[in-house]
């Protein structure tokens, strides 16, 4: 029967987090790998979901509302003007919202470009598709574009750039001169943006979050996707979006209904609620986030890292191991469930390799097994246990334990 | 390193005319009043100028042109008639979810586990309480027994098993056998995976299998079989005699089996048939279902397919993405769903058979030859005696004329002429709709 997978399934393999997963769960490890929050929705848009399934919202359904809200949102956030009939696509979650998109629009040979590291379910949604992922690197220590790079990777056959910002798993926002050569690459290689913008609300310090369909000659062909997930943490309830040209719009439209035919009703409902917080709620997410990323650089920084790269925005912090440590950052995860008892991401599983056509010495390619991605997005408790089980790792001249 | 799918561009797809449309059923019907532009799918003629850094201008073309799969997507003629139903205030058997809603047991359940804090990610494949449950029922239904967590995959409806099975397990260039007339997600997911659609069409008055039809065009080339048993939109369901030929066939050329059951406890004048339940079956077979009909909570969507550990791997890949996870708290709320006692199923088996007699009764009083259907909650109906010249016709004058909506069944084949003389009602909904729409039918609908 095994000849019977098509080829893509094939070429899926186990995954070493899985192993890390299993591991962790053994020794009840304090949990900063996962990318969402461990603790409560806020009450009031629970709230407006058990009013939803009370009154009776639980068929088929699509939400006019929701995109009414998303298009003054977008309107006033980045100054779009979005028409709320024709350029939205309700979805479940970002995810749907980002495999419609690439459905949509690329046929197979399409070449698309993505920034590495990067989260990992973008390539296999663009090889579902028939296209061909394209990694361009951000280069470390502090993840910057290299207008360069980027501008060599594109070819005839380059359809579409893909564009998480903020985000994961570095916390880097583009900045807009970074945009504006992203911007100017997609003019004229005539190109699509297809853009992740989940951690949208979530950026620090002086940090703004723009989105690149913003910019002159962009909005015309950028696919925006985001959801309602880490914004008002309720990664479980799958609301999600895409907003494009009504062209573009209408196809993932039609791909959605095709794959889920629509996203939970309930939730639909709660959305407008969700969309409609007061100004304060954004402004408080972002300072509690802001405080949890302080933490977690503080906690780090006591086990003899030395973080270069602040994360700007998103619920991650990318940190380089120590120079002294000599573990791979796979062993430095197992080491560090193993005597902290917490565990985190390494940070492998986010690069892909080679890029372009130079010949990469193995030195330039290093960095990809130095780091770790750690998760603040979780409650008080949480991050105070892990600093405590971080303490304990400390000898009595103040130098970290941990055998490295 | 990823090997990318060779997408071939599907030489045998379907005409024009039948490429993958918006399902009748999903939302953007009668929920909304939607301005549909006829906007062509590709904007690849349309140019304008853009300013470039330095001022000069530069004559681009219209980017954003939609993948060579969806050229053929553009407004439907459901979505036409669902303005027209709007406008004409008529009433809806056409839709297929009900206007009644799900059971008390259940809305609770899920308000609980949103006030419980169940709203973050669940794992991917589903709840683990939830596949536990699953496999429960789908032992107490088949009498097979199943691993919860390798044999078990939940997804966001039972349209999102049916994509993940096609995307997750065939290549392009597959063939695929497929009975018309047939749900149009099945179409468009299997032209998203670049297969070759073989159809075979059933046909009034019992729309029984033509298994030498089906003999001939089953070989050891064949990737796949899809059927929908109890069947949309005609009600049948597949006899024990049929799918034991068609078990026989697939064992013999070594082909799989996509099962689309989500009318299984709808099944009113025979007992349903899982073929994964047959001799030799279960090793090749995907088994699918959903929450939405049986609970009539269609806008949950909580669905799952069952299959054996070497293809669940590749309905999960594909799941994973395509949505990553599915609800959390209404896959707690459906764990509670599926531990329901018989007498929830035997009285919703109860209430659905009296609203098909009204129906049923209603439509042979008005002059319809109407088939027989076993099961679902659809009837299939030849509309000539009106004098329209095809279902769509019939259905536009319906509409406008009589005040009621039922849809043209010729969307549901690859070849509309096989369709052009049946229409499809519903009847999953409230009594006194369905025979307000009798009477309005009565009425107003003159033989010719």
């Amino acid at each position: 029967m095994e000849e019977k997978l098509s080829s893509v399934a094939k070429t899926f393999t186990p995954s070493p987090i899985q192993e890390l997963s299993h591991l962790a769960q053994r020794c009840n490890a304090i949990n900063l790998a996962e990318g969402f929050p461990d603790f409560s929705a806020p009450p009031c848009i629970k709230q407006a979901a058990v009013s939803a399934i009370n009154n009776d919202f639980n068929q088929y359904r699509h939400v006019q509302g929701i995109c009414d809200q998303l298009a003054l949102k977008m309107n006033k956030m980045h100054g779009l003007n979005i028409d709320p009939l024709t350029d939205i696509a309700i979805c479940c979650g970002q995810t749907e919202a980002f495999a419609a998109a690439v459905f949509s629009i690329i046929d197979k040979g399409d070449e698309v470009l993505l920034f590495d590291p990067c989260y990992e379910t973008y390539q296999g949604c663009i090889a579902m598709a028939g296209g061909i992922p394209v990694y361009v690197p951000l280069d470390p220590p502090h993840w910057t574009l290299d207008p360069e790079k980027l501008m060599s990777s594109f070819t005839s056959r380059t359809k579409a750039v893909v564009l998480n910002s903020p985000h994961n798993p570095t916390g880097k926002v583009f900045s807009r001169e970074e945009l504006e050569v992203i911007a100017e690459c997609c003019r004229r290689w005539d190109c699509v943006a297809i853009t992740d913008e989940v951690y949208e609300y979530i950026t620090f310090d002086e940090q703004k979050h723009e989105t690149i369909a913003s910019l002159p000659g962009m909005q015309e062909r950028t696919i925006i996707t985001s959801s309602l997930s880490k914004t008002f943490s309720i990664t479980g309830w799958r609301i999600g979006w895409a907003i494009a040209p009504a062209s573009a719009a209408s196809a993932i439209r039609n791909i959605h209904v095709k794959i889920t035919d629509s996203a939970p009703a309930p939730f639909q409902e709660a959305a407008l609620t969700a969309l409609s917080s007061p100004t304060k709620y954004f402004e408080t997410l972002r300072i509690e986030y802001q405080s949890k990323r302080d933490f977690c650089m503080k906690l780090l920084n006591s086990v003899g890292f030395r973080i270069q790269f602040k994360p700007q925005g998103s619920f991650f912090l990318f940190a380089e191991l120590p120079k002294d440590c000599l573990l791979s950052d796979v062993e430095y995860v197992k080491e560090l469930i193993k005597q902290a008892g917490v565990v985190v991401v390494p940070g492998h599983g986010f690069f892909h390799g080679k890029s372009g056509s130079d010949q990469p010495s193995d030195e330039s390619f290093r960095h990809q097994k130095r780091y770790i991605r750690v998760a603040f997005c979780k409650s008080e408790a949480t991050l105070c246990a892990a600093a405590q089980k971080f303490g304990e790792l400390m000898n009595a001249k103040g130098s970290p334990k941990l055998h490295c | 390193m990823l090997r990318t799918l060779c997408f071939k561009s599907s030489t045998s797809a379907p005409t024009f005319l039948n490429f993958p449309r918006a399902s009748f059923d999903s939302p953007f019907f009668f929920s909304s009043i939607r301005r549909f532009n006829n906007h062509p799918s590709t904007m690849s003629t349309q140019k304008h100028t853009v300013s470039t850094h330095d001022g000069t201008p530069q004559i681009t073309q219209q980017p954003l042109q939609v993948a060579k799969r969806l050229e053929k997507f553009k407004t439907t003629i459901f979505t036409q008639m669902s303005m027209l139903a709007i406008k004409h205030g008529a009433i809806n058997l056409g839709q297929g979810f009900p206007n009644f809603d799900g059971p008390d047991f259940v809305k609770e359940a899920a308000i609980q586990a949103i006030k419980d804090g169940k709203n973050q990610y669940a794992r991917g494949y589903g709840v683990p309480d939830f596949n536990n449950a699953l496999a429960a029922r789908f032992k107490k239904d088949t009498g097979l027994v199943i691993d919860p967590d390798k044999e078990v995959t939940v997804t966001s409806g039972c349209t999102e098993a049916i994509a993940a099975t096609m995307l997750g397990l065939i290549n392009p260039g597959d063939e695929v056998i497929l009975f018309a007339p047939f749900y149009d997600s099945y179409e468009a997911t299997l032209s998203m995976a670049g297969a070759k659609i073989k159809c075979i069409t059933l046909r009034p008055p019992d729309f029984a299998v033509p298994i030498d039809e089906l003999k001939s065009a089953i070989s050891k080339n064949t990737r796949a079989i899809l059927i929908n048993t109890p069947h949309n939109p005609t009600g049948k369901m597949f006899t024990r005699e049929e799918l034991n030929t068609i078990a026989s066939l697939c064992i013999e050329n070594d082909v799989l089996v996509f099962m689309d059951e989500v009318y299984d406890k709808l099944a009113f004048e025979m007992d349903h048939i899982s073929m994964a339940s047959l001799p030799g079956m279960y090793e090749r077979t995907v088994t699918m279902n959903s929450l939405g009909k049986t609970f009539s909570l269609t806008g949950w969507k909580i669905g799952w397919a069952i299959a054996p550990p070497h293809l669940t791997w590749g309905v999960r890949q594909a799941h994973s993405f395509l949505t990553f996870a599915t609800s959390t708290p209404m896959q707690w709320a459906a764990t509670v769903a599926l531990r329901a006692p018989d007498s929830y199923f035997e009285e919703l088996k109860r209430d659905y058979m009296a609203k098909k007699a009204i129906l049923v009764q209603g439509l042979k009083d008005v002059g319809f030859k109407v088939f027989p259907s076993s099961g679902t909650y659809f009837v299939v109906v030849d509309h000539t005696p009106f004098g329209l010249e095809n279902d769509i016709a019939f259905c536009e004058y319906l509409i406008k004329e009589v005040g009621v909506v039922a849809i043209p069944t010729s969307v549901f084949y690859l070849n509309p002429e096989d369709g052009k003389n049946l229409v499809r009602f519903t009847f999953c909904k409230d009594e006194e709709t369905l025979r307000s729409a009798v009477e309005r039918m009565k009425e107003k609908l003159k033989k010719k």
